[in-house]
Parts: structure tokens; sequence; C-alpha cells
């Protein structure tokens, strides 16, 4: 087909249109047109974008979630060794606070000797309120030294091994250890029994006893050291009719949780049996 | 089953008792751990050295307690003697023979304990020492048997099939 036009004319024929489109846009006509087309393409625009930026968010998101997971493994890891040094410091703290309490006992005592042991175990029979404690013989223990905690009396050893010892606590049924009452100074014997209780017996009638009076040991059998607290009276039962009164005692020592004890090292038990006379003889 | 492996088995039995399960009462009354193993294993069908297993695990006893020497090991073996004779009567024994080989074993253990303190001249009063000792340690033991015989059976199964299923 034929152009009807020349070259030149149709150059000038679009430069005019396009001065014109130009004119007539730097003039506002085509403001409310250009809205009219830039709002449903901005819309979509938007919705891709959104788009976009949630796949984006849900890539990236993955590879933080791997780095919070493996933060938290070791945040957990950390937060065990810490339960773990705490629960140790408070043994420490313990073992630390029963030590001082020990090391002010013996300071309080100085006329004796000490040796210090942790308790390793209890006699598996309940008949016996024995406890194992962690030296023996080689350590210089023998059998009837008294044991001691940072309160008072415990009990003494009946039997040793090179590396351990038992220990037959004052709460045990064959224990009988001769006391005396203060502040009367009244004579007594105290004994344990199956339930891991302790009374007084064999307080004279005319004695004056009464609940609150503090226990002590009186030296009398050559078993114990005189002077070592064992307890306080609770209650007193008393007989017209009775030759002695007795006493439930509260031990000062808290035997449900004895895990140190002293052992007093200097002590010699005097054995007496040479001077019992035997059945028969005048 | 063999011996040579009771003595490690029962000598860390025999200290957990002593350090752990001895410092656990319910009241005055303590279970006793190497008794219900003792019977969980005599229990066991072909399990031929409950015998042995039972000397050394009251001897270990009795080494460890201030009781005269042979009171838990005579206890052990009248435990085993009266599991083996309801393992062989009784056709299928079931979890109850292990409750009442356990309670049978801890009455004699309690009462053996008790005659001795008798005879020793120490007077024990019988009713509290139902009350706060005999009966605890059998509801400590009942409670310990369950755990222990099923644990005592599958480890048997494990480690020992061709006496077990000889």
């Amino acid at each position: 087909m034929k152009n009807r036009f020349p070259q030149s004319l149709r150059l000038i024929i679009i430069s005019l249109v396009a001065i014109g489109v130009l004119a007539l846009a730097l003039s506002g006509t085509f403001t409310s047109l250009s809205r009219w087309v830039a709002t449903p393409i901005t819309a979509v625009q938007t919705w891709v974008s959104r788009q976009y930026q949630g796949v984006e968010n849900l890539l990236s998101a993955s590879q933080d979630i791997q780095e919070i997971r493996q933060q938290n493994t070791a945040l957990e890891a950390e937060n065990a060794r810490m339960q773990a040094q705490i629960v140790g410091l408070q043994q420490q703290l313990v073992e630390f606070e029963i030590l001082s309490a020990l090391l002010e006992f013996a300071r309080a005592n100085p006329e004796h000797q000490y040796s210090g042991a942790s308790i390793i175990g209890r006699d598996p029979s309940p008949f016996l309120n024995y406890i194992i404690i962690n030296r023996g013989a080689d350590d210089g223990l023998r059998r009837g030294m008294p044991v001691v905690t940072q309160n008072g009396l415990a009990g003494r050893i009946v039997q040793v091994t090179a590396s351990a010892a038992r220990v037959s606590l004052i709460t045990d049924p064959a224990a009988r250890i001769n006391v005396r009452i203060e502040p009367s100074r009244s004579p007594a014997v105290l004994t344990g029994s199956i339930t891991g209780d302790i009374t007084l017996e064999q307080i004279p009638q005319d004695a004056d006893v009464n609940p609150g009076n503090l226990i002590l040991t009186s030296g009398l059998g050559g078993n114990y050291p005189a002077n070592i607290i064992v307890g306080q009276i609770t209650s007193v039962r008393s007989r017209e009719n009775a030759l002695f009164q007795s006493a439930s005692v509260q031990p000062v020592t808290d035997f449900s949780d004895l895990s140190i004890v002293l052992v007093i090292t200097n002590f010699e038990p005097v054995d007496f049996s040479p001077l019992i006379p035997e059945a028969g003889t005048p | 089953m063999s011996v040579i492996l009771s003595i490690p088995t029962l000598a860390f039995i025999s200290i957990l008792q002593s350090a752990v399960v001895s410092r656990l009462p319910l009241n005055q009354g303590i279970a006793d751990l190497m008794l219900v193993l003792l019977v969980a294993i005599a229990l066991q069908k072909k399990v031929n050295t409950a015998w042995q297993w039972s000397i050394i695990g009251g001897l270990l006893t009795d080494f460890n307690s201030g009781l005269p020497f042979g009171i838990f090991t005579a206890s052990y073996l009248l435990a085993t003697a009266l599991a083996t004779v309801l393992r062989e009567r009784i056709w299928r024994f079931s979890f109850l023979m292990q409750l009442l080989v356990v309670l049978a074993g801890t009455l004699v253990s309690q009462v053996l304990s008790y005659l001795v303190f008798f005879l020793g001249g120490t007077s024990l009063d019988f009713v509290t020492v139902l009350r706060v000792i005999t009966m605890p340690s059998i509801i400590l033991n009942f409670m310990l048997s369950l755990p222990i015989f099923v644990l005592t059976r599958d480890v048997l199964d494990q480690i020992n099939p061709q006496e077990q299923n000889a």
C-alpha cells in the first residue's frame, strides 16, 4: 500500500502529537486517567509483593528456626550444667555449714581430740539404730570411742574395720547411757527404744525434774566422757508407788539428717567387767 | 545363671541397701532389697543357682549388719527354700508367689532378729515391733517386689537365654 504522507510530514505529525500529549500530561488532564489505570496495577503489585515477602519469610524462617533450635539446645545444655553446679554448690554449702558447726563444737570442748567422719550407710536391719562411718582403725578409731555431732552426743563405736566403723546411736534399743539432769544434777539412765524415741529411767523419786531440763552425760560407767549434752526433757512421768520417775527426752541431734560426725579419739572407755562379781561368788 | 556374676551383682545390691534403701525408712521399717531380689531370682524357672545366690547375698548382708552373723543368711535360705518348693509344686506361678515368699522371708528375718534381742536381754514390745517395724517393712518389700520381679525376669531372659529356654 502506498504511503499517503511523505516521510517528513509523518515526523512532524508524530512530534506534534507527542508534544500535545506531553502538554496535556503537564497540564494535569491525564491525572484522573492515570489514577484509574494505576489503582488496579498498584493493587496487583501489592498483592504480588506480599506473596513474595511471605515466601521469602518462609524460606528465611526455616533457617532462623534451625538457628533457634541450635541455640535452644546449647542453652538447655548450659542450663543443665548450671543446675548441676548449683546443686553441687548447695551441697558444699550444707557441708561447710555442718563442718563450721562441728568446728565450733570442737573449739567449745577443747579437752577432747576429734576425728571427722562422713556417714556412708545404715545398718540393713531395722532393729538396729546403727550407722556406718568412713573412718576406721587405719585412722586411729577404736571400739568404744564416743561419737558426737555439732549439737551433742550421737552414739559410740561398736565395731571397727580398717577403713570403716559401725556406730550404735543413742536411740538404739540396746543403748544404756548414764546421764545427769541439769540443774538438779540428779542421776538417771537414758535408754533407746525400737521406735527411735529415748527415755530417762531410774530418776530418783525425790529428784526435782521438769520439762525443759537438760540431759548431759555423767561419765559414770566409763563408756562416755562427762558433760556432753544429750537432750532435753519433754515430759515427766511420776507415780507415787513407783521406785523411780521416768521422762521422755527430745535428743539434740537430728538422727534422720546425720551426714557428718566427730569421733572423740582421746577417750578410753573403762572396762568394768573384771570388777563385777560372777554369780555364786561370795 | 553364673555364680561368678552373683558376687559383683549382690555386692552392689548390698551397698545400695546400706547406702540408700536403709536411709529411706517407713516408720522404723526398712525394705530388704536383697531378700526381694533373691526371691525374684529363686522363683525364675530353670534358674538352678538360686541357693548359691542366697548364700552369697546372706553373707554379704550379714557382713554389713550388726546383728549376729547368720541371721540374714538363714532368712534368705529359708525364703529360697520356700520359693523352690513353690516353683516345683505349682505349675503356673505368678507374681503372687513373689509376694507370698517375700512376706514369709520378711517374717522369718524379723522373728530371728526379735529372738536375738530377746535372748540378749533386751525386751522389745512385740506389738510395737509389729506396728513400727514389721508391717512397714512388709509394705516396703511389697512395693519393691513388682519392679524387681519384672526386671529380674527380663534381665535373666536377656543375659542367659540358654538357661531360661533349656
